[in-house]
């Protein structure tokens, strides 16, 4: 057991000796959520620019972009005819919207009027939801002209002076404004993606737990290449210490590389709060425990660096491509080939909890299957080693 | 004589593939004394090592080391032995103390025992200078005295030592040579392969040269001289030639 403790150090301090491998472990991460943060924004809600061309400029013109870009989910972007027309036809936007001149006058006298949305093909998908968004609010804007010139008629020779009226109805257009008498609250189906991250996170937490897989191969094919494997062959350590040892430093390893995700993945991302992180946590060392299970018997049996890259790379390539590491495997052959993957469950665990609100209670074959994988591969590498070696 | 033998060689084999790398090899090494085993290259001299430090099984024959069979109870000579390798056998990237207190470990040291010994076997090599230095940054030489230092961590009763100083300047080989004798003095039995047969003369009590998988000659350097010529006069360069003929190995 003391032997086994001497080889994980050894192991670890090798690891840590290695800048390039440590960079890897810590830099990569760090960019990586980086990256994720500035594409998702913590957060995965609709967000669009709205390109407005105003040739009125009128007051309810005005009013009409003001309101838009009032909007958390639109930024107004003003642009001559011109300059929308050329980014139109560059395919740099897929949609514009004209407001006309004379709009502002029409609206005051009670005339109909139109906006013209220029779009190139359909528009986009963006375009479409931001038409959707630019008439409705055009035609609120439309709508309090026309309640503002009734009450104007309706009191016309009362005395009433027009700026009392205005002085009325503002407080009341504001408010319908801040409070839409009807509002819609999103809820979302069950199993539905709710919020990417829960999907990304977890991917990138297994992706990273893989590499174990591809460092952890090479452990013996190195120390064979140094001649250590052979000296240690004459000292008093057997080959279960040995593999237990390199076992348990690759599962360290792993669930230490887990935490410098986790952490930046619950702090900046805000996927979940303590209790997800400790159970996100106590998978992720299940899932470094399989991983370096793994890694041990290919290291047992390949003889050369190339065979330990080239394994190691076809057993993570293959588990994340098939195990659904980025996506849903649905139904049919995909979903067959990931039930021969880890990631797959490594993936449903950590969705589960995070996405649907399971607890590791409920992951009993998920869970299980990771513990398995680890001990009957670290098992079977350490008897492995024995017969080849031959030696006990 | 037969009690103080404490390694004995019987009938050694070992093939890979069709290659007979090591055929019916006996000879006994006596308690306190440097053994040396010459040959040209090829020779199955490294092969020999293998076998009797636990690492390679013989096909045939038997070898026990202090009384106990290297197959049947290999736990107990690997307590025995310190086994210095014909190539270099350290971790680069890190220091000499961290190497030689890891191996210390895998000998059953405690901390503090392993840090003690590193310290006696890092001076007794002339290292205890660069003792925190990583291994990566030594020279050839001083890497070579890292190798042997591992070796003694284990304060072995026999030391095997596969030429210890090979591609070494002479300096270092001098110091390596008189660590020997010093390790000799007090009381440790070595098997000492090397192919420098001054080296040889100087330091070995007997001598066992080998050629294709077999041993060719036997004694003591006086005695093999004797058998081609005056003692006084032939050199074992003379003896080695003689045996082993002039035609070059692989
Ligand atoms: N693992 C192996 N597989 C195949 N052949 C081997 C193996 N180990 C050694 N041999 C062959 O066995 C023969 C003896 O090798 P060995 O290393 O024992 O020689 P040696 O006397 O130590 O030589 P040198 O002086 O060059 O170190 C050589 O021909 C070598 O090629
Ligand atoms: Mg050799």
């Amino acid at each position: 057991m003391a032997l086994s403790l001497h080889i994980a150090i050894l192991e670890l301090k090798r690891y840590l000796s290695n800048r390039g491998e440590l960079a890897f472990s810590v830099a990569l991460p760090i960019v990586l959520f980086g990256l994720t943060y500035a594409v998702f924004g913590g957060g995965v809600s609709f967000h669009a620019t709205a390109n407005i061309v105003d040739l009125d400029g009128g007051p309810a013109a005005r009013e009409l972009v003001r309101r838009l870009d009032a909007l958390d989910t639109i930024t107004v972007r003003e642009r001559t005819l011109e300059s929308a027309e050329s980014a139109l036809d560059r395919s740099a936007i897929l949609a514009a919207f004209v407001i006309p001149e004379g709009f502002s006058e029409a609206l005051e006298s009670g005339e109909s009027v139109s906006l013209t949305f220029k779009r190139r093909g359909n528009g986009g998908e963006e375009g479409q939801i931001v038409a959707g968004i630019v008439r409705s609010v055009a035609q609120e804007v439309g709508r309090q002209g026309r309640v503002r010139r009734l009450a104007m008629s309706a009191l016309e020779g009362s005395g009433v002076p027009p700026a009392l009226i205005d002085e009325w109805t503002a407080p009341l257009i504001a408010d319908s404004w801040d409070n839409p008498p009807v509002g819609v609250d999103v809820q979302y189906l069950e199993g539905e993606e709710s919020n990417l991250l829960y999907r990304v996170v977890p991917g990138i937490l297994v992706m990273f737990l893989m590499f174990t897989i591809t460092l952890g191969s090479q452990t013996l094919v190195e120390e064979r290449r140094l001649g250590t494997l052979e000296r240690l062959m004459t000292t008093r350590l057997t080959a279960a210490q040995l593999f237990l040892g390199k076992f348990s430093a690759h599962v360290l390893r792993g669930s230490v590389q887990s935490l410098v995700l986790l952490v930046p993945a619950f702090a900046v991302l805000r996927v979940g709060g303590l209790a997800e992180f400790v159970q996100i946590a106590l998978i992720c060392v299940l899932v470094a425990a399989s991983v370096s299970g793994l890694a041990m018997a290919i290291t047992s049996l390949v003889r050369t660096r190339d065979q330990a890259s080239w394994s190691a790379v076809f057993i993570t390539m293959f588990m994340t491509i098939f195990g659904g590491t980025f996506f849903d495997v649905g139904d049919g052959l995909l979903e067959v080939l990931s039930r021969f993957t880890l990631n797959r469950y490594a993936i449903e665990s950590m969705v589960g909890i995070l996405e649907r609100g399971q607890n590791l209670g409920d992951m009993g074959v998920e869970l299980g299957v990771q513990a398995g994988v680890g001990v009957c591969a670290v098992v079977l590498a350490a008897a492995l080693f024995r017969t080849s070696e031959g030696r006990g | 004589m037969a009690d103080t033998e404490f390694l004995v060689a019987h009938g050694l084999r070992k093939a890979f593939g069709p290659f007979q790398a090591v055929d019916s090899v006996s000879f006994t090494i006596s308690q306190r004394e440097i053994f040396g085993l010459l040959g040209p290259n090829g020779a199955g001299k490294t092969t020999v090592i293998r076998m009797m430090s636990t690492v390679l099984k013989p096909d045939d024959g038997h070898i026990s080391i202090g009384g106990f069979s290297v197959t049947a109870d290999s736990d107990s000579v690997r307590k025995l032995i310190g086994v210095c390798p014909q190539e270099l056998a350290l971790y680069p990237e890190l220091s000499a103390t961290d190497n030689l207190v890891f191996f210390g470990r895998m000998a059953g040291l405690n901390g503090r025992q392993a840090r003690e010994s590193a310290r006696e076997n890092l001076e007794r090599v002339g290292l205890q200078d660069r003792a925190r230095d990583r291994v990566e940054q030594f020279s050839g030489g001083m890497k070579r005295r890292v190798n042997i230092a591992i070796a003694l961590m284990s304060r072995p009763q026999l030391l095997f030592l596969d030429e210890p100083t090979v591609g070494i300047d002479p300096q270092s080989r001098n110091h390596i040579f008189e660590t020997v004798e010093n390790l000799r003095d007090e009381g440790m039995t070595v098997l000492y392969t090397t192919h420098y047969m001054e080296e040889a003369d100087r330091l070995c009590d007997r001598l066992a040269i080998m050629d294709h998988g077999s041993i060719i000659g036997l004694g003591t350097p006086r005695e093999l001289k004797s058998e081609i010529g005056n003692p006084d006069r032939v050199t074992l360069e003379d003896v080695f030639l003689e045996y082993t003929g002039r035609r070059l190995r692989d």
